[in-house]
């Protein structure tokens, strides 16, 4: 639900760096964030096609990198990735771990002018 | 053209949040951002605390809801000073509305202001408010598998209140695997475990709290 205002952000910034750079339109835009960093892709995706209409950024194709889930195991005594948060080691299915990585906020990357 | 930018989407929430810390520092009001599912019992808890610690300290509430203002007036009968936020329909507080509840209080005249967020354990995470602890609250009927499914939360905050353990012999709740689970996500997470109705575990949060305040004040 907080994607709609997390849009909201992300377009004042789109038009912040549009108008630096003196861009008319922008056709694409790289976003990234941590998997669990409460964002819905899909939510995202959609809040961005309805409110992105009429600003410069209207029609411009989204790419979201997700970053993956990290985990510190303490049995294994290293960082995993995941896809997913478990709480537990995706490696030796352990519980004893920390999670150190996912959690990163929406980062506005860069995005292509036509 | 590529335009390369590498800026957080929450930057202009964030120096507006940073803007409210520095008012909160320069009057010496230490803040929470208490933030739950609904129901949990965010409003129970408030009124608890205000009536422990309101002979010591002065103590102000930010009502944050989607809509109705049922919680404010109940801050309202302890004669503490409170402001509802109405987010109309948006399901977390950012910084600029605390910035404007923030305009109808005198900050010289609280030490303590606890802010009630929205009932949500997912958005509220990523809006800092410039507070000094996020306080997250998990009561026992909503089952142990938060920590572990909404990991943000518990990653952010500070304290993880567990309320409503006079329930606890009604419904199935591995505590061990809630707390053990918290704090895989953030291993310096304080836990209290608490009933806002019978008292338990209470003095804890409170004895917490008093030290809070204290640290803040030369
Ligand atoms: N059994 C029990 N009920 C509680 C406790 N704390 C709050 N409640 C009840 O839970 C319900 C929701 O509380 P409320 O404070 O309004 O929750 P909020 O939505 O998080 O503000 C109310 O009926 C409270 O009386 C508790 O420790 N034990
Ligand atoms: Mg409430
Ligand atoms: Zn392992």
């Amino acid at each position: 639900m907080h994607e709609q205002s997390l849009v909201q952000a992300l377009l004042d910034l789109i038009e912040e760096y549009a108008g630096r750079y003196g861009a008319k339109k922008i056709c694409r835009v790289r976003l990234s964030c941590g998997r669990v960093s409460g964002i819905e892709p899909a939510c995202l995706r959609f809040a961005f096609a309805v409110q992105s209409q009429g600003t410069v950024a209207d029609g411009a194709h989204l790419e979201l990198d997700l970053l993956p889930v990290r985990i510190y195991c303490f049995a294994c005594e290293q960082e995993i990735q995941d896809e997913a948060y478990h709480a537990v080691c995706p490696r030796c299915r352990g519980s004893a771990v920390v999670l150190v990585g996912g959690t990163e906020e929406l980062k506005l990357i860069d995005m292509d002018a036509e | 053209m590529k335009i390369p930018v590498v800026k957080n989407v929450l930057d202009a929430n964030n120096r507006i949040a940073a803007e409210n810390q520095a008012l909160f520092a320069a009057h010496q009001v230490y803040t929470i951002n208490l933030i739950s599912s609904p129901g949990a019992g965010k409003t129970t808890l408030i009124e608890k605390t205000i009536a422990a610690l309101r002979t010591d300290y002065r103590i102000g509430v930010i009502e944050g809801d989607i809509q109705d203002t049922c919680d404010a007036e109940r801050i309202a009968k302890l004669g503490v000073p409170v402001v509802q936020i109405t987010t109309g329909g948006a399901c977390h507080i950012d910084s600029s509305m605390v910035r404007e509840a923030l305009a109808t209080f005198d900050l010289a005249a609280l030490d303590f202001l606890i802010i009630e967020n929205v009932g949500n354990l997912v958005c509220p995470a990523e809006f800092s408010l410039g507070e000094h602890a996020k306080v997250a609250m998990l009561s026992v009927p909503e089952g142990d598998d938060k920590p572990a499914k909404y990991p943000l939360i518990f990653h952010v905050s500070s304290v993880l209140l567990i309320n409503k353990i006079d329930l606890m012999p009604y419904v199935s709740f591995d505590r061990e695997r809630a707390c053990s689970d918290a704090r895989k996500n953030n291993p310096q997470l304080l836990l209290f475990e608490i009933s806002c109705k019978t008292n338990a575990g209470m003095d804890g949060w409170y004895a917490w709290l008093r030290t809070q305040i204290a640290s803040i004040r030369q």
